[in-house]
């Protein structure tokens, strides 16, 4: 475990996207490249629409990340991007979504939220390494809405983010996924990739 | 093709949650019985248990509440077969009673109890510290920190239990639970037949004058335990200096961390307890002896800490022992808390955190009751016909999540079970308005027994019995009267209005919540009646049907051009569907569940073909 440099990665989104989804799909990936991983995901009431929160570790044996020790965020929805972002060290790497799903108190005009251009300059002062993908519309192209996570690990794979390349997550895909599903997930794949190439 | 969890070879590398990964340690164990009350952080390994039975060679049961479900495992075991039996922390609260005996009549075919507790209160209501139900009972207890570890910790706590004749606590906590990491496989032993029960009253039967032998055997086998913990596999040294840090739990794996990221790993001495009950006291000793000082690293309460202090003071070393004055008895550790801990003691300096500071001022993202949620529509209609003139008595479940205004439908919620008994308990004394709400499976589970008092005793108390047809909030599962499971239908129900009859009740009404005018009528009519009454409100939740019964809804609501926001239904009815925009209200029909409770709102929300 000593040689292998140790890679913090902080996965946050909303009840329903996906999130833990995409974390198990990156910790099979990780494996199949024969990587020491741990994962944590936070749920139980989440699905009714909460926040989720889960982590990817390689080389290290908490589940769990602190304020300031993530190398990588993956954001699936902006507004829980920017609440992260504590967690992010300086100048990590930031994957986020760029479409927003409004939190209830926001869709029912009792709040204000900021939008992408509020995140992208709070995040911008923190970091310069950040980049912005349609998810969900990018998943919808592939064929369904929910594989925007996917889109998102496709992009941040070929941002050289992994230790790996998108080839583990295809390879993950296939052996993890029902063939149809699989097909839909692969383009999505596809497609995150090409949104930051 | 058998589930991999079943199937897997010995050398074979799942990756695994940790709650699947006690399952399949207790598949290689052997196990023959396994039964449980589900609860977060739990959840998932009676759910894997109950999705691999058609091809398990163990017998599993939904118990209706922790009590049974140890009660149910205590017989099993009695009669020798190898029991697992699981639950979230506040369920051995509810279990405690047929735990302390079954510490002392022992366990011949052995008996894990899985105790998951919740360090931070991620979704349960306290951070009790179980670990003190095992000093109560003279358990000894494992504390996983890896999903290798669970796997082989479950395994090796039930051959640990069935040879020693002694219940073992496997205390896990909700990071390990929910851990996910590669588990290399052993060999699965296919379970060996019970023995059957033995007859034997003095053993069996805890009358007084077989209850005192039994405690001073079970004081005697505390000793035999003990021994074990002394060689245990679990219980690690590493590293050297004269700093010490004693670590149990998954504080072990942020002590890792926190010494690689200090650079520290090797300069100070680490004795890892992960069977850490009883406190094997000559390797703590052993451990101890040169040490100017020691940290104890534990969640929650200093049970090893003080263990730690008396070895010490009986054993008049002279060392620092640190603990819960450095690290947090609330909530839940992680590595930077454990580094600076650790640096400061060894002189290191600082442990700076590097952190932007938290964006303020953020919009919240609460859970909330789903979009569709029968239970919005039976909050909405109470709502609407008491006001705030009740005292709204609350349960544990999806409908705890009632308590979000506007529905603001709960004032007071102690445990499982505990809305009528304590909302009955309110109105006799204070003579208020109380009108309770109960989820079908905390009916079952010990809503029924408060019911049965409140008949008796008289008492003057609404109860809204939500019956969303399963267990919603810990993942769906089965109760005594579900109609079907993800395994089919359900061969034995329980029907929830006989048994309300049952127990006496003589004002009942039955409605389906969204129809919103007649149970709007319904509960005026009872509101007009004394003593106590029950709705029974009747409708699946509608993520439960679309997964079971393979509903998927045909119509969605969507907002007219007439809509004037002074009607205020999404004020009143704040669904997640809804939207505002520019002073406009709309409908997302990507989110919409096709309830249709808005539409009988107003005239100006209306229904139509989805994609329409």
């Amino acid at each position: 475990m000593s040689n292998v440099k140790p890679l913090r990665i902080f996965m946050t989104g909303v009840g329903g996207q996906g999130t833990l989804t995409a974390t198990t799909l990156l910790a099979k990936a990780a494996l199949l490249r024969g990587l020491p991983v741990t994962s944590g995901e936070i749920h139980g009431m989440a699905q009714r629409g909460g926040v989720v929160e889960s982590t990817l570790l390689i080389g290290l044996k908490s589940p769990k990340i602190g304020p300031g020790e993530a190398d990588i965020l993956l954001g699936f929805e902006p507004l829980e991007s920017l609440r992260a972002l504590t967690y992010l060290r300086r100048d990590g790497l930031v994957f986020s979504s760029s479409e927003a799903i409004p939190p209830l108190s926001v869709a029912t005009g009792q709040h204000a939220c900021p939008d992408l251009d509020a995140v992208r300059a709070r995040i911008a002062e923190w970091t310069g390494k950040a980049w912005y993908i349609p998810c969900q519309t990018i998943g919808i192209q592939a064929g369904a809405a929910q594989s925007g996570n996917i889109a998102l690990l496709g992009a941040a794979a070929e941002g050289g983010a992994f230790p790996f390349g998108p080839d583990a997550l295809e390879e993950a895909i296939k052996a993890d996924m029902k063939p149809k599903i699989a097909e839909i997930n692969l383009k999505a794949l596809e497609l995150g990739r090409k949104a930051v190439a | 093709m058998p589930h991999p969890l079943l199937a897997a070879g010995p050398g074979e590398t799942l990756l695994l949650l940790g709650n699947e990964a006690i399952v399949r340690g207790a598949v290689e164990a052997g196990v023959n019985f396994v039964s449980c009350y589900p609860g977060t952080p739990s959840s998932e390994v009676p759910d894997t248990f109950f999705r691999l039975s058609p091809d398990g060679a163990y017998t599993f049961e939904y118990s209706v509440n922790e009590k049974v479900a140890l009660e149910v495992a205590g017989g099993a075991t009695l009669g020798g077969a190898m029991t697992l039996c699981t639950m979230k922390h506040v369920g051995v609260n509810v279990a405690a009673d047929p735990l302390m005996t079954l510490a002392y009549t022992g366990t011949p075919g052995g008996l894990v109890l899985l105790s998951a507790d919740d360090p931070g209160c991620h979704s349960s209501q306290n951070e009790q510290d179980n670990r003190y139900y095992a000093r109560l009972a003279g358990m000894p207890v494992f504390e996983p920190s890896t999903a290798q570890e669970c796997k082989d910790m479950t395994r090796d706590a039930l051959l640990l239990s069935r040879k020693t004749g002694s219940p073992v606590l496997l205390r896990t906590t909700t990071r390990v639970n929910h851990l996910r990491g590669p588990v290399v496989c052993g060999p699965v032993s296919a379970p060996a037949k019970p023995a059957g029960f033995a007859k034997n009253p003095s053993l069996f039967v805890p009358i007084p004058a077989f209850a005192r032998p039994m405690h001073t055997r079970l004081l005697e086998r505390i000793e035999t335990l003990r021994a074990e913990a002394e060689t245990s596999a679990y219980n690690m040294v590493s590293g050297q200096g004269s700093l010490g840090v004693i670590a149990t739990g998954i504080s072990r794996a942020y002590l890792h961390d926190a010494l690689l990221d200090s650079g520290l790993t090797g300069k100070v001495k680490v004795l890892e307890l992960g069977q850490s009950a009883p406190l094997p006291e000559k390797l703590v000793l052993d451990f101890l002896s040169g040490l100017d000082a020691v940290l104890v690293a534990e969640e929650l309460e200093p049970i090893l800490e003080n263990e730690v202090r008396v070895l010490a003071q009986k054993n008049k070393l002279s060392l620092a022992v640190h603990g819960k004055e450095m690290l947090p008895r609330f909530g839940e550790f992680n590595t930077g808390v454990l580094a600076e801990a650790v640096k400061s003691l060894a002189g290191e300096g600082e442990f700076v955190c590097a952190s932007c500071e938290p964006a303020e001022g953020l919009p919240m993202r609460p859970p909330n009751l789903c979009a569709g949620c029968p239970h919005r529509a039976a909050y909405y209609a109470v709502r609407q016909v008491f006001g705030n003139d009740a005292v709204y008595s609350s349960d544990i479940g999806c409908y705890t999540l009632g308590i979000l205004p506007p529905l603001s439908c709960a004032d007071f919620l102690l445990c499982m079970g505990s809305s009528v008994s304590a909302g009955s308990g309110l109105s006799k004394a204070t003579g208020q308005t109380v009108v309770a709400f109960i989820g079908d499976s905390t009916f079952f589970h010990s809503g029924v027994t408060g019911l049965i008092n409140a008949v008796y005793n008289e008492h003057d108390l609404l109860l809204v019995i939500l019956d969303n047809r399963t267990t919603a909030m810990t993942g769906h599962q089965p109760n005594p009267g579900v109609d079907a499971t993800n395994l089919g239908e359900n061969p034995s129900k329980v029907d929830i209005e006989a048994v309300c009859r049952g127990c006496g009740v003589t004002n009942l009404l039955k409605v389906n919540p969204l129809n919103v005018e007649k149970t709007k009528a319904a509960l005026e009519e009872l509101r007009r009646a004394k003593g106590v009454r029950v709705l029974l409100t009747e409708e699946p939740c509608p993520l439960f049907a679309r997964r079971v019964y393979r509903k998927k809804p045909k119509m969605a609501a969507y907002v007219d051009a007439g809509y004037d926001a002074s009607e205020g239904v999404l004020e009143k009815l704040a669904c997640p569907a809804f939207r505002l925009c520019d002073g406009k209200m709309s409908i997302d029909e990507l989110m919409c569940n096709g309830c249709m409770v808005c539409v009988q709102l107003s005239e100006n929300i209306k229904a139509r073909k989805r994609g329409a």
